[in-house]
C-alpha cells in the first residue's frame, strides 16, 4: 500500500477481435517488469482466467447477491451487521491470489430488483482496493456497462482492440462515440489491431485512415498465440520471442506503463 | 502521531490487502475462528492499557501459517454502557487496520485478520498492536476512559470466547430488533436514487427500511458516520407532528430541501395522505382498490396482473420516478414486519389482496385473524371476485362499504385517476419499463389507456377502469 499512483487500463472491442488474448499479453508484460497488478475480467462473456492459467471459484456477481440477500432480508438476523466490512471481506476473499498478480472476476449479471445500495458499497470497497496495486487491468465488454456503474470510476487508458473486419472497427467507433456519453473519467482512449497479418495490413490501415481512428499498434496473427490456444494452454506459457508478445511490450512502452 | 509504536498508523491503510505471499501468519478468517467483542465493564476491572495474550505470540507463530484468533476489550468510563458496545466494537475494524501491515475484515464472529511478513518482522509481540488499537480508541472516542484487551490464539480459548459472544450477540439483536421511531432523535435520509428520481425523498427510520429494502436505520447509521457528505446522511427528526401518521418537523424540512421545494409534508406511516415518495427501486408497490376500498399488494417477483388488471411493471413505472402517487405507495419487504405499517390507514385492517408467493413469504407479518381473509390471485383475480372473497370472509373492509354501491351500480361509473407521469429515466438495474398494458379480454372489461403528449415524454397519464354492467 501507498503507492503514489495506480494505473487503471481497460481493454475492449467487440468479440472475437482477441481483446482477452491482448490483455493476457500486457499482464504477462507487466508481471515481468515485477510490477504488482490486479487483473479483473469485467466481461461475462470471456476467459481471462483460462487464459491466464488460473481458476476462479467466486465472482464478484456471487458476492453481490450474497450481501443481496442479507440485505434485502425482510427478517434480517442481525440488523445492525456493517454490511460495508461484510462485502469488502467478501470481495477479498474472492480475490485469486497468483504469483504476481491477483484476479477478480465481474461473472454474473444482477438479478431483478434494486443494487444501487449494493453497488454504492462495491464502488468504495473498489476504490480502496485497487489502491492496493501498481497496475489495474480490466478486460472488459464493448458496452462498457461496468463503466456506466462507475464501479471502476477512473480509467487512465482505455485500449480498443479490433481485428481486420468492418465490424470491429465500427465497434471501435462505437465505443470511442460512448466514452465521451459515459460520466467516467477516460484520459485516453487507443485503438489497436490484432491478429494482422501481411495480407491484411493495408487493409486495416485503410480503415482505420477511413474512420479516422489512430492505431497505437498492430499486433501480429501469431501463430504460436494460436498453437496455444487451439491446445487451450494458458497464453503464460507464451515463449518470449513470440512476435505477438513483442508488439504488446511495445504498446505497453507507448503507453508509459 | 505514534513514535512508540513499531509500525506506521494511519487511515490511509484501511482497505489495504495484505496477500498471501507477503503474509507473515492469518488469524481467524474463512480458514479458521475469528472472533471480535467489545464488553463494558467496572472501571475498577480493568487495568488500563493491559494486554494479555491467551495462546503462542507472534514470534512463536509460524510463518504462513493460519491461527484461531479472539479478540475482547474491555471498556470503561462514566460513560460507558453496555448499548454503546455494538458502536464501539464497529470501530475496531478501523482501527486495527489503521496498523500498518495488518488487514482486518469483517466483523464479530466473521473476523479475518493478516500479517504482513514486514509488519511481523518488527513486532516482538501482539501488545503493540493491542496498545496502539487502544491508543486510537482513547483519541477517538474520548467517552472511553480505561480499557484493555485479551487477544486468545490457542484453539481451545478461542472456541471458549466465541461460545461465550454468540448469546451476548444474540441478546444484542434482540434489542436492535426492538428499536422505534420514538426510541430515536435522528433519521437518515438517502439520496442514492435521486440519480434517476430527482425529487425522491428517502426516509430511513426504525420502523421503516428504505424502499429498496436494502437500507435499514442501522445502515444509516453507520453510512453517515464513515462519510457524513455521502449518499445516506443523519436527520433530526424534530418535533412529532402527527404521530398515527409518522410526521415529524425535521423530514418534512428535509423533504423541502431534497424534492427542491415539490413536497413539503411526508407522513412515513400514511398510503394516502402525504405518502412517502416512491423511487422506482421499491421491492413492493401498493395500489388502493378504489371498489373494495382497500389495498392491494404486488411485489416485484410476481410477473402476473394484479386485480385490478396491471403488472408490477406497469404500476412501478406509474409509481416511481420519486413522486408523492396517491393511491400508490412503493415500500421495501421489511416494512410489512413494522409495527407502524400504514397505521395512519388503518395498517393490516387496509390490506386486501397479495400474490400467493409474497403472501407466503411475508406470512409471520401478517395478522392472523387478518391472514384467511386476504386474497390472493387464486381467490381473486379480478375486482370482482376480490369483492365477493372479501364479503365472503367479512373483511374488516367490507363494514365501510356503504350504501354508495347501490348508485354505483345504476349508473355506469367510469373511475378516472389522473397519474403524474413518472419520468422515464429508470434505474439500469433490473428495472423493466412499463409496458402498455394489453386490454385484457376478461368479462367486465378491461384497460383502457390515454397518453397525451407522448412525443418525448409522457405528460399524464390516464388509467380508468370501466365497470361491467351486472
Amino acid at each position: 500500500m501507498g503507492y503514489s499512483v495506480t494505473k487503471i487500463i481497460a481493454i475492449t472491442g467487440k468479440g472475437g477481435t482477441g481483446k482477452t488474448a491482448v490483455a493476457a499479453l500486457l499482464i504477462r508484460y507487466l508481471c515481468k517488469n515485477k510490477e504488482f497488478l490486479l487483473a479483473v475480467d469485467a466481461d461475462a462473456d470471456t476467459n481471462l482466467p483460462e487464459t491466464l492459467g488460473c481458476e476462479v471459484e467466486h465472482t464478484i456477481g456471487d458476492a453481490k447477491e450474497f450481501l443481496q440477500e442479507i440485505a434485502t432480508n425482510p427478517r434480517p438476523e442481525h440488523p445492525d451487521t456493517n454490511k460495508e466490512s461484510l462485502l469488502q471481506s467478501k470481495i477479498y476473499e474472492i480475490i485469486e491470489e497468483m504469483p504476481c498478480y491477483d484476479l477478480l472476476v465481474m461473472g454474473r449479471p444482477e438479478g431483478a430488483g434494486c443494487y444501487c445500495y449494493v453497488n454504492n458499497l462495491l464502488r468504495g470497497i473498489m476504490d480502496k482496493l485497487v489502491q492496493n496495486y501498481d497496475f489495474v487491468v480490466m478486460d472488459t465488454e464493448a458496452g462498457l456497462e461496468h463503466f456506466s456503474r462507475k464501479i471502476v470510476r477512473d480509467i487512465d487508458s482505455l485500449l480498443v482492440v479490433t481485428d481486420a473486419s468492418r465490424r470491429g472497427f465500427r465497434t471501435a467507433e462505437r465505443i470511442r462515440e460512448l466514452v465521451a456519453e459515459l460520466e467516467v473519467n477516460i484520459k485516453e482512449v487507443h485503438v489497436l489491431a490484432n491478429k494482422v497479418t501481411d495480407a491484411n495490413q493495408g487493409k486495416i490501415e485503410k480503415l482505420a485512415g477511413d474512420l479516422g481512428l489512430e492505431l497505437i499498434g498492430m499486433v501480429p496473427l501469431d501463430p504460436k498465440v494460436e498453437e496455444l490456444d487451439i491446445g487451450g494452454i494458458p497464453l503464460s506459457k507464451l515463449p518470449d520471442d513470440s512476435i505477438a508478445a513483442e508488439e504488446v511490450a511495445k504498446i505497453a512502452k507507448k503507453l508509459g506503463l | 502521531m505514534a513514535d512508540e509504536f513499531p509500525f506506521e498508523i494511519s487511515p490511509m491503510f484501511e482497505g489495504e490487502r495484505v496477500r498471501k505471499d507477503s503474509m507473515f501468519v492469518e488469524l481467524g478468517g474463512p480458514k479458521s475462528m475469528g472472533l471480535e467483542l467489545v464488553r463494558a465493564a467496572e472501571m475498577d476491572d480493568i487495568e488500563d492499557d493491559k494486554v494479555t495474550i491467551v495462546g503462542p505470540d507472534i514470534k512463536e507463530m509460524e510463518e504462513g501459517k493460519t491461527y484461531p484468533w479472539a479478540m475482547v476489550f474491555n471498556i470503561g468510563g462514566e460513560l460507558v454502557e453496555s448499548d454503546l458496545e455494538s458502536v464501539v466494537e464497529r470501530r475496531v475494524h478501523d482501527f486495527v487496520n489503521y496498523c500498518q501491515g495488518i488487514m482486518h475484515l469483517n466483523q464479530r464472529y466473521d473476523v479475518w485478520m493478516r500479517v504482513s511478513k514486514d509488519t511481523a518482522a518488527k513486532l516482538d509481540s501482539f501488545e503493540a498492536v493491542g496498545k496502539a488499537v487502544m491508543m486510537l480508541f482513547k483519541t477517538e472516542l474520548p467517552f472511553i476512559e480505561k480499557m484493555q484487551v485479551t487477544f486468545y490464539t490457542e484453539e481451545a480459548a478461542v472456541k471458549e470466547q466465541m461460545d461465550g459472544a454468540m448469546d451476548i450477540f444474540k441478546a444484542r439483536d434482540a434489542r436492535t430488533k426492538d428499536l422505534h421511531d420514538e426510541d430515536v432523535d435522528v433519521f437518515y435520509g438517502c439520496t442514492l436514487c435521486q440519480s434517476f428520481a430527482p425529487t425522491s425523498v428517502c426516509v430511513v427510520s426504525p420502523d421503516r427500511i428504505a424502499l429498496c429494502g436494502a437500507i435499514n436505520w442501522f445502515d444509516g447509521r453507520a453510512a453517515s458516520k464513515v462519510d457524513p457528505d455521502g449518499p445516506q446522511f443523519e436527520l433530526e427528526k424534530g418535533e412529532c407532528v402527527d404521530e398515527l401518521g409518522g410526521e415529524y418537523s425535521g423530514v418534512n424540512e428535509v423533504a423541502k430541501r431534497l424534492s427542491g421545494g415539490e413536497f413539503e409534508r411526508i407522513k412515513l406511516h400514511s398510503f394516502f395522505e402525504f405518502p412517502h415518495t416512491s423511487c422506482g427501486c421499491f421491492e413492493v408497490v401498493g395500489f388502493y382498490i378504489p371498489e373494495v376500498e382497500g389495498i392491494g399488494w404486488i411485489n416485484r417477483e410476481f410477473q402476473g396482473e394484479a386485480p385490478n388488471g396491471l403488472t408490477f411493471s406497469t404500476m412501478a413505472g406509474q409509481t416511481g420516478g420519486g413522486k408523492q402517487v396517491v393511491g400508490f405507495l412503493g415500500v421495501g419487504v421489511n416494512y410489512f414486519y413494522s409495527p407502524k405499517f400504514i397505521q395512519a390507514d388503518g395498517g393490516w385492517n387496509k390490506v386486501v389482496w397479495l400474490p400467493s408467493t409474497f403472501k407466503e413469504k411475508i406470512a409471520d407479518a401478517i395478522p392472523a385473524e387478518l391472514a384467511d381473509k386476504i386474497a390472493t390471485e387464486a381467490e381473486a383475480p379480478d375486482v370482482d371476485a376480490l369483492k365477493a372473497f372479501l364479503q365472503e370472509k367479512e373483511h374488516p373492509v367490507v363494514a365501510g362499504w356503504s350504501a354508495e354501491e347501490e348508485e354505483e351500480e345504476e349508473e355506469e361509473e367510469e373511475e378516472e385517476t389522473a397519474l403524474e407521469a413518472a419520468p422515464m429515466m429508470m434505474p439500469a438495474a433490473g428495472f423493466q419499463m412499463p409496458a402498455m398494458p394489453m386490454v385484457s379480454g376478461g368479462a367486465g372489461g378491461g384497460i383502457k389507456l390515454t397518453i397525451k403528449n407522448a412525443k418525448i415524454s409522457i405528460e399524464k397519464m390516464i388509467v380508468s377502469e370501466k365497470k361491467a354492467k351486472k
